[in-house]
């Protein structure tokens, strides 16, 4: 499996993220750390849509038990949680 | 008896009892009490009429239930309002309720300017921040400050003794629940405060709910079935442990063993979602005695898969509508293998009757339409009676869903009369697709709706989510529906993707499916 950038991951992880859910509005500001939970930007159907970018982005298969915050519920969790997965 | 009663009494009789708990917060019955109660004296301050108008944009929390009940010990009525909605459907029900108050969660501060538009009607705006508001409108207030600033409020004893029985319940309007309306504009649904009580009476008592039960609430508490999960809870004394989470269901379970509630309650997504995406199958639960399913048909194959899932407790399928307060039937858990893909019998006090075409009684075991009867059924639509007189009609709510009985007054619904497609020449039923669609092991939810075409008149289309892990493509599921269903029956388009579009309370939004298919389409797509 090819390394992943883990810089480049955030980046298309923000991208994602302001296209799919935020309708493409970059002034809805988000940092590394913030809760998408907390700031109301994915809802349950959303987090299927970011698995589903996940796996088909970076090779990884997100268990059911990894459905968890600390895994998807910020940007900085989604990148340690690629560098864990993709070892 | 007013729905505050329900609080005043319970409060009166376990004060230092657990009534709510919110990730790590909780309050008791007793602070509840005068917490609702310290609100309510300042919404009296005002001077407004009894029966205006207070809308309540918060999501589930400690908060809302203050501002909830408030409301209704001040004589107010209360508008929940859906906190997924965007600001300018916000805006709309505040103007059409007339609201001359508005509970609002600090997180909103951000639309608010939207949210409240040119409204000049407000006399107060109450969050639990500060948050700012047009120069038009007095300065917000915050709840904390209102309830420390409060100055005597009855006694327990006192607000006890002035509780009416519940047969004296008041028929003035309690509350306005707008539900989200597949077609125009969202309707007021009015109910009152008897319609709350006898319906909540009634669910505690066919449930059995005790002082020891609780709840695990997922569900909004603006929406009727999380409204019912919080008054039945509060009726009989036992507590709801509050969790926004269901976006993480791992998180969810975990909180639900921890929090060892003695009950669940969800609308068909969440088990489907439960059922595919969780370990719910793994978990011992050992403390959760119940589950109770409502918002809609669950399949079957669902309801099979859930049971396997969940050997030790008992599941609960109900049904009912905003309009009916809202429970109208339940399946009592020991009839739930005979009687799978029933509704079950109407809950105590209420009566239901299958109606054909002319508005008479259809024999057993021929399909109708359900009627509902009794102290639930709904005051009306808010200042819109001529949609209020297409479906209350001699005091009978028609609910808009087809159904047969059986011989023992079980009822099983065929279909929603708006949910019929009519695909060249037939009606079909787009619930006994989905449910064939369902028996694919493969698959995970299915919508099937009708979408306009010129040969067919109407064509039918699922959009279908899979399983983790699996396979399909559209003639596969195609010759799978063709082996359980008549050949017109089966879906002339099935397309694949990650997850349906819900509404907040987990419902299935098929309008937005249909337009995605056919944008001028403005036929229903199903009521939710």
């Amino acid at each position: 499996m090819a390394t992943i950038d883990l810089d480049t991951a955030r980046e298309e992880l923000k991208a994602f993220i302001v296209e799919a859910f935020l309708f493409g509005d970059e002034s809805e500001a988000f940092t590394g750390s913030d809760s998408f939970m907390g700031k109301g930007i994915i809802d349950s159907t959303g987090v299927l849509e970011l698995i589903s970018f996940l796996e088909q982005n970076y090779g990884i298969t997100v268990k059911d038990e990894e459905m968890v915050p600390a895994n998807l519920d910020s940007i900085d969790n989604l990148v340690e949680y690629i560098r864990r997965k993709a070892g | 008896m007013k729905v505050s009663d329900f609080l005043i009494r319970t409060a009166a009789a376990f004060e230092e009892k657990t009534a709510a708990i919110h990730l790590g917060r909780s309050i008791t019955y007793g602070e509840l009490y005068r917490s609702s109660a310290a609100l309510a004296e300042r919404l009296r301050q005002l001077g407004l009429d009894p029966g205006s108008r207070a809308a309540i944009l918060f999501e589930n929390s400690i908060e809302y239930l203050i501002a909830y009940f408030a409301v209704f010990m001040a004589e107010l009525v209360a508008v929940p309002l859906d906190t997924s909605l965007a600001p300018e459907n916000l805006n709309y029900m505040l103007d059409d309720s007339g609201a001359k108050v508005f509970m609002v969660q600090g997180k909103y501060r951000r639309q608010l300017d939207k949210i409240l538009g040119d409204n000049l009607s407000l006399r107060l705006v109450v969050s639990d921040k500060p948050i700012p508001v047009a120069d038009s409108l007095p300065p917000a207030e915050q709840i904390l400050d209102i309830i420390e600033a409060a100055g005597r409020i009855p006694s327990l004893a006192r607000a006890a003794a002035s509780v009416v029985e519940a047969d004296d319940a008041a028929h003035e309007l309690a509350a306005i629940f707008y539900t989200s309306g597949s077609t125009g504009e969202p309707k007021g649904v009015m109910l009152s405060h008897r319609n709350l009580v006898s319906n909540t009476i009634a669910t505690v008592e066919y449930l059995g709910l005790k002082s020891d039960d609780s709840v695990l609430v997922i569900l909004p508490f603006y929406y009727i079935y999380g409204n019912s999960l919080l008054l039945t809870h509060v009726a009989c004394g036992g507590h709801v442990v509050i969790d926004n989470r269901f976006m993480y269901p791992e998180v969810v379970l975990d909180s639900l063993e921890e929090s060892r509630v003695t009950g669940f309650a969800g609308v068909p997504s969440t088990f489907m979602m439960a059922l595919s995406k969780s370990t719910l199958a793994k978990r011992r639960l050992a403390d959760l005695k119940y589950i109770t399913q409502a918002g809609g048909a669950m399949a079957p194959e669902i309801t099979r898969r859930l049971m396997d899932a969940c050997p030790k407790q008992k599941l609960w399928i109900m049904y009912g509508q905003t309009e009916a307060s809202p429970r109208v039937t339940y399946l009592p858990p020991e009839r739930l293998t005979e009687k799978l893909g029933s509704i079950g019998i109407p809950v105590p006090g209420v009566q239901v009757k299958i109606l054909d075409e002319s508005g008479s009684e259809v024999p057993v075991g021929e399909a109708g339409e359900i009627a509902v009867g009794g102290p639930n059924v709904m005051l009306g639509y808010w200042n819109q009676p001529e949609a209020t007189a297409e479906v209350i009609r001699d005091g009978w709510l028609i609910t808009g869903d087809l159904a047969r009985c059986d011989e023992d007054g079980y009822i099983y619904v065929v279909g929603r009369k708006r949910e019929i497609i009519k695909a060249a020449g037939h009606r079909v039923s787009a619930k006994e697709i989905e449910e064939r669609i369902l028996e694919d092991a493969a698959v995970a939810e299915a919508a099937v709706f009708g979408v306009p075409d010129d040969i067919l008149g109407e064509a039918i289309h699922a959009v279908v989510v899979l399983k983790p892990g699996n396979k399909m493509d559209e003639k596969r599921l195609q010759a799978w529906c063709q082996r359980g269903l008549a050949a017109f029956k089966v879906p002339r388009v099935i397309r694949f993707v990650e997850s349906l579009p819900k509404y907040q309370t987990g419902k299935v939004n098929k309008m937005q499916l249909k337009e995605e298919v056919a944008p001028d389409s403005r036929e229903s797509a199903g009521r939710s």
